[in-house]
Parts: structure tokens; C-alpha cells; sequence
């Protein structure tokens, strides 16, 4: 099977990366916004795994890609018990609506 | 073959690596003592503050013996690192010494926590665990010695502090506080880990050492080598890279424009809270950042001397704008945690800009004058002292807003008024700490801001605008003044209001012991310069081959 070539991974990841950052700034939802995170960790996940695929990088990008994945699921959760908790507080999950900080 | 790399792993990992981790190794013990405690219920017996203490003495004291060790039975050790865990994490005397602070500060910390009754019984476990996992994370991050191990210790300082924003459950400031820091904590990390990937996909390593190496061989020497395609688009990439890199950074020591976060999250969070990660987390940071900006410039490269040259002026400029947006926007609080939230990112600003003086002072370095070497590590010996001298006085500042906190239940400026005589050992401890974070002498923060301004001074050699930025540092530290001023003001010249509570703050109770013995080393630390200042240097040193 003939390879794409590193490029194409990388723009894939390249798209990944903006969609996510898109759609931090973007979303009112709270869950939104880590979805967003989410798709920003993949993008920079898929450049580590081609660039071990394609450059001396070799086995160390997958092993980064690995723990990345971890800390990805760790990070969410305590995100998620927060959200929760924001919720339990103002009955809302809308970032906008959390303005009693100012000033 | 396998067997035989195994074996060999093995061996360095038990004889050498577990040894020098012993800190790290210290705190887990502590975490998993306490969620055992948890579980089989034996906290109501051991509190569990105590159990975090022994944990933490214990870290200090293996730092300690492992530092000793090294100075013993290693001559190369005061000018050479070396690495452990096959390469992940370096171990010398720079490292040593902000493992030192960051574990005396912990030490501090919890002993905050226990006076000001902040985690309360149930929650104690719970409580700290996070700060000793964040504490871990912190002291992985200033051995880090791969692009790996960046990102790994600043999400685990991190993601424990996102849960330590909102620890208080039930109040609607918390929840926002940790909601705000969550989200914008989670999407730096993200833009970071991608300019991480870019980094060490065009480099083909993550290790510090072997990143200079492969820069000199991309970018080779000489005149116009950036001219060639190839190497233009190389470059412009690792600079995309970099600066997505320092994106996560700035984010970590609230550098504007990523600084939305920290008044939001220092007057929901607890003053306790606020003052842990207004210090140690900025210490870490600090100490990586270093490390990063050094292996990037490792190779000496004279093709890159005007790369270099030119981020050391950005830095230096983002950081002239930091200490003055935070000094001007400090002026309008009126919560005594924003302000110090405000002073906070000033303070950054200024700790920044000894960085900057260190970066542009490398590539004049790197243009051929081999003298700037000890004065780049000069720089890096006024950032140790400045965050020596931090830890005290901010920690100070924060720690005396938690205990008036206990006393007057607000934590607004407008209700300080007439404490000065009702506590006066509150007062005074606030004022040393207010007037050593402006910087006036014979207080530490007057030498920390001497040091970081001298480097800028021998910086303006190189490249004029690091006077400027000198100049705007300056100017920076007489508009902090007024502000300081204000809170002491209140204090001392309004009258206490008829019917405010009356505060009895004897100067002879624990508390008052604690005020005395964190503002006590901001007195000393401005009148006994030497000690710190030669730990610093030798410190800095290594850095500096």
C-alpha cells in the first residue's frame, strides 16, 4: 500500500488543532469548550504518532502520544467534576453566566 | 539483547535514578498514606495535615541528602548536570536548590493550612492530596530534561490546582473560579502540547541536550545560512513552535495577554489556595523555562544570533507590559486577594524581564563575546534570589489575608480599617511584606529587584532597549508604591467603624509565631545578602558551561 506521506498527517492534525481552538472560543456550553480541548490534544496526538512514523523521532512520539492520552482522560475528569459542580451552583453550564468575578 | 537492556535499565533505574527521585517518592508516599487513611478509616486517629507534614519534612530532608551526596562524591557536580531515568529528568545544582524552595514553601503552606483551619476535618485527605500531587508536578518540572517530561509536570502541577480552586464546594465564587481556570488552564495546555509536537517532530528528539545538537546540524554557522529554503521554513516553523510553547507558559505565570485568568481565580479560590499558586507554581515555571530557553540556544548557532536577539527583546517586552497593566489595574481593587492577584502578575512581569535579560545576553554571547557568559548566569542568580525573596513576601501577604480573613470574616480593603492597632502583629507582618513586594530597602524584595535590574543594565550593552525596558521596570516600582500604600493606609490612619468586631490578635499564639517566622526572612534576606545570593550563583552557574 503506497504511504500519503508525513504532510498529509500533519494537515490533518492541522485541522484537528483549529476546529478545537475554534471551538474554545466559539462555545457558550461549558462542555463545549473541553470538547473543544479535546480536539486540540488529537491534533497535536496525531502530529507525535506520524512525526514517530516518518522522523528520527521514532518510538519516543508514540510514547508521548501514549501519556497524552492519559493526562487527556485525567484532565477531563477533573474538568468534568468541576463543570458538575458549576452546575450544582448557578443551574447553568453557560462559561458567560459565571460573572460574579470582576473588576 | 533484550534481557540485557533490560537488566541494564533496571540497575540504573534502582542504584541511580530512585535515589535522586527520593523527593517525589516522598510525597507519593505521603499521597497514598493519605488515601489509605481514607479507606481504612484510621484518619480519625492520624490527622491527616500531619501526615502531609511528615511527608513533605521528609522530601526536604532526602532533597537535602541527595544534594550533599552528589557534592561528595561527585568533583564534576558544581559545573556539570547529569541525567537520570534514562534521560528524562537532570539532576544538578540549579534543580537542588528550587526543589529546596518549592519544599520549604509546601512546608509553609501546610502549616497555613493548619492555623487557618482550611480544609476542615472531613475534607483534610482530600485537601492534601492535591497539594502534594501539584507539589509533584512542580518538582518534576524543574528537573525536566525532555520535552516529555515539560508537558507531563505542568499538567500534573496543574490539573490538582484546577480541583484546589474550587475546593470549597458549596460557594458560587469557587465553582467559577475553578470553572474559568479549568477552561482556560486545559486549552493553553492544549495550544503548548501542539507547539511540543511541532517542536520535537521538526528537532526529532525531546531531550534538552540533544536539542542544541540538532539545531547546530539544521541550521550549521555562519552568515546567511537562513537564506537556503529549506532552512527558511525550518526555522519559521520551530518559531511557531516556540511560541506556541510559551503560549502554555505564559499562561502558567499569568503573562499578559494570558492573564485573564489569575484575579478571577485568587479571589474565588481560598487565600491559601491563591498563595500556594501565586508562588510555587510560578517558581516551577520559571525554573523550566529557564532550562527550555537554554537548551534551545545550547548549540550556539551564529546563524540564529538574530532569532535569539529577537525573542530575548519580545520577552522583554511582553514582560515591561505585564508589570505595568498589572501594576495599573491593581489600582482600582478593592478585595484585598485581586490586588494581590494584580501584584501577582506584576510580579511575573518582573521576573520576566531578568529572563529576557538572560536570553539577549546569550546570543550577544553567541555574536562572539565569551565574557557575557557570566553575566547571562548573573541574570539567572537574580531571578533565584527574587524567587527566594517571593516566597516569603508573597506567601506573607497571602497568609495574613487568610488569618484577618478568620478573624473578620471579609477580605475586603474597606473593611481593614483601624486593624493596624487592634492587631498589630497582623499589620506589621502585612506592611514588611507590602513594602519588600514594592521593593524598598533594607527589605529582600529591594535586592531581588537590584539584581534582575543590574542584568537588565548589563543587557542594554547588547541591545539598547532592554535600557528601555530598565527604565520602564523603574517606573514600575514607584507606581506599585501607592497602591501597597493604600491597604497600609486603611489599616492605620481610618478609624475601626463603631460596631465593626473588635479583633484580639495575640502576638503570643501560633499564628502570630507563623507571621513572624515568614516575615522575618524578608527582613533577613535584605540585610544578609550573601547566603541566598552565593547558593543562587553557584546555582546559576551550572546552568552556564
Amino acid at each position: 500500500m503506497e504511504s500519503v506521506g508525513l504532510n498529509a498527517y500533519l494537515f490533518v492534525g492541522a485541522v484537528l488543532f483549529v476546529c478545537g481552538i475554534v471551538c474554545m472560543a466559539i462555545k457558550r456550553n461549558g462542555i463545549g469548550v473541553l470538547m473543544g480541548v479535546e480536539l486540540v490534544l488529537n491534533g497535536a496526538n496525531l502530529n507525535f504518532v506520524a512525526f514517530a512514523h516518518y522522523t528520527p523521532l521514532g518510538l519516543d512520539g508514540q510514547v508521548i502520544a501514549l501519556f497524552v492520552i492519559v493526562l487527556a482522560a485525567a484532565e477531563a475528569a477533573v474538568a468534568l467534576a468541576i463543570a458538575l459542580n458549576f452546575y450544582n451552583n448557578h443551574l447553568t453550564i453557560d462559561v458567560d453566566r459565571g460573572n460574579e468575578l470582576q473588576g | 539483547m533484550f534481557q540485557e537492556l533490560l537488566s541494564k535499565l533496571l540497575d540504573e533505574t534502582a542504584q541511580h535514578s530512585l535515589r535522586l527521585a527520593g523527593p517525589e517518592l516522598a510525597l507519593t508516599a505521603g499521597i497514598v498514606l493519605l488515601l489509605l487513611g481514607r479507606l481504612l478509616s484510621f484518619d480519625r486517629f492520624v490527622p491527616p495535615h500531619w501526615i502531609a507534614l511528615i511527608a513533605t519534612m521528609a522530601a526536604f530532608g532526602l532533597s537535602l541528602a541527595v544534594f550533599y551526596d552528589a557534592n561528595r562524591s561527585d568533583p564534576e557536580f558544581s559545573n556539570h548536570s547529569f541525567t537520570y531515568f534514562s534521560g528524562l529528568m537532570a539532576f544538578d545544582k540549579f534543580t537542588a536548590l528550587v526543589r529546596l524552595f518549592l519544599l520549604l514553601f509546601l512546608v509553609f503552606v501546610l502549616a497555613l493550612t493548619v492555623l487557618s483551619g482550611i480544609p476542615d476535618r472531613d475534607d483534610g485527605p482530600d485537601f492534601y492530596t492535591l497539594l502534594l500531587g501539584a507539589s509533584i508536578g512542580m518538582l518534576l518540572m524543574c528537573g525536566a530534561n525532555n520535552l516529555l517530561m515539560v508537558f507531563l509536570g505542568i499538567e500534573m502541577a496543574s490539573v490538582p490546582s484546577y480541583a484546589m480552586a474550587g475546593f470549597l464546594k458549596g460557594r458560587k465564587q469557587g465553582s467559577e473560579a475553578a470553572l474559568k481556570f479549568v477552561v482556560f488552564g486545559a486549552g493553553a495546555a492544549g495550544v503548548m502540547l501542539y507547539g511540543i509536537s511541532l517542536l520535537a517532530g521538526m528537532l526529532g528528539t525531546g531531550d534538552f541536550q540533544e536539542i542544541g545538537i540538532r539545531m547546530a546540524v539544521l541550521f550549521g554557522n555562519g552568515e546567511g545560512a537562513l537564506t537556503d529554503p529549506v532552512r527558511a521554513t525550518a526555522i519559521r516553523t520551530l518559531i511557531l513552535a516556540v511560541v506556541m510553547v510559551f503560549v502554555g507558559f505564559a499562561f502558567k505565570l499569568s503573562v499578559v495577554p494570558f492573564h485573564f485568568w489569575t484575579p478571577d481565580v485568587f479571589q474565588g479560590a481560598p487565600a491559601e489556595v491563591g498563595g500556594f499558586l501565586s508562588v510555587a507554581s510560578k517558581a516551577a515555571a520559571f525554573a523550566l523555562l529557564t532550562r527550555l530557553v537554554l537548551a534551545l540556544m545550547a548549540a550556539g548557532t551564529t546563524a540564529l544570533q538574530d532569532v535569539y536577539l529577537t525573542l530575548g527583546i519580545a520577552v522583554g517586552v511582553i514582560a515591561a507590559i505585564t508589570a505595568t497593566f498589572g501594576n495599573l489595574a491593581a489600582y482600582s481593587q478593592t478585595n484585598m486577594k485581586r490586588l494581590l492577584a494584580y501584584s501577582t502578575i506584576a510580579h511575573a512581569g518582573y521576573m520576566l524581564m531578568a529572563l529576557a535579560a538572560m536570553i539577549v545576553l546569550q546570543s550577544g554571547r553567541i555574536g562572539g563575546d565569551a565574557a557575557l557568559g557570566e553575566r547571562s548566569s548573573h541574570a539567572v542568580e537574580g531571578l533565584l534570589y527574587y524567587l527566594a525573596v517571593y516566597l516569603f513576601m508573597n506567601l506573607g501577604a497571602f497568609s495574613i489575608t487568610a488569618l484577618i480573613r478568620n478573624e473578620i470574616f471579609s477580605e475586603e480593603i474597606e473593611d481593614y480599617r483601624g486593624l493596624g492597632f487592634q492587631a498589630p502583629i497582623l499589620c506589621v507582618g502585612m506592611g514588611i511584606c507590602l513594602f519588600s513586594l514594592v521593593g524598598l530597602p533594607p527589605l529582600g524584595g529591594f535586592i531581588g529587584k537590584l539584581l534582575i535590574f543590574a542584568s537588565l543594565f548589563d543587557a542594554g550593552y547588547v541591545h539598547w532597549s532592554m535600557w528601555a525596558i530598565l527604565a520602564i521596570g523603574g517606573l514600575n516600582t514607584v507606581l506599585s508604591l501607592f497602591y501597597y500604600l493604600n491597604v497600609l493606609k486603611t489599616m492605620y490612619l481610618s478609624e475601626r467603624p463603631t460596631g465593626a468586631t473588635t479583633v484580639t490578635f495575640p502576638a503570643l499564639s501560633s499564628a502570630g509565631l507563623y507571621v513572624i517566622l515568614v516575615s522575618a526572612p524578608i527582613l533577613w534576606l535584605g540585610i544578609d545578602v550573601s547566603l541566598v545570593s552565593n547558593a543562587a550563583r553557584r546555582a546559576a552557574e551550572v546552568l552556564f558551561p
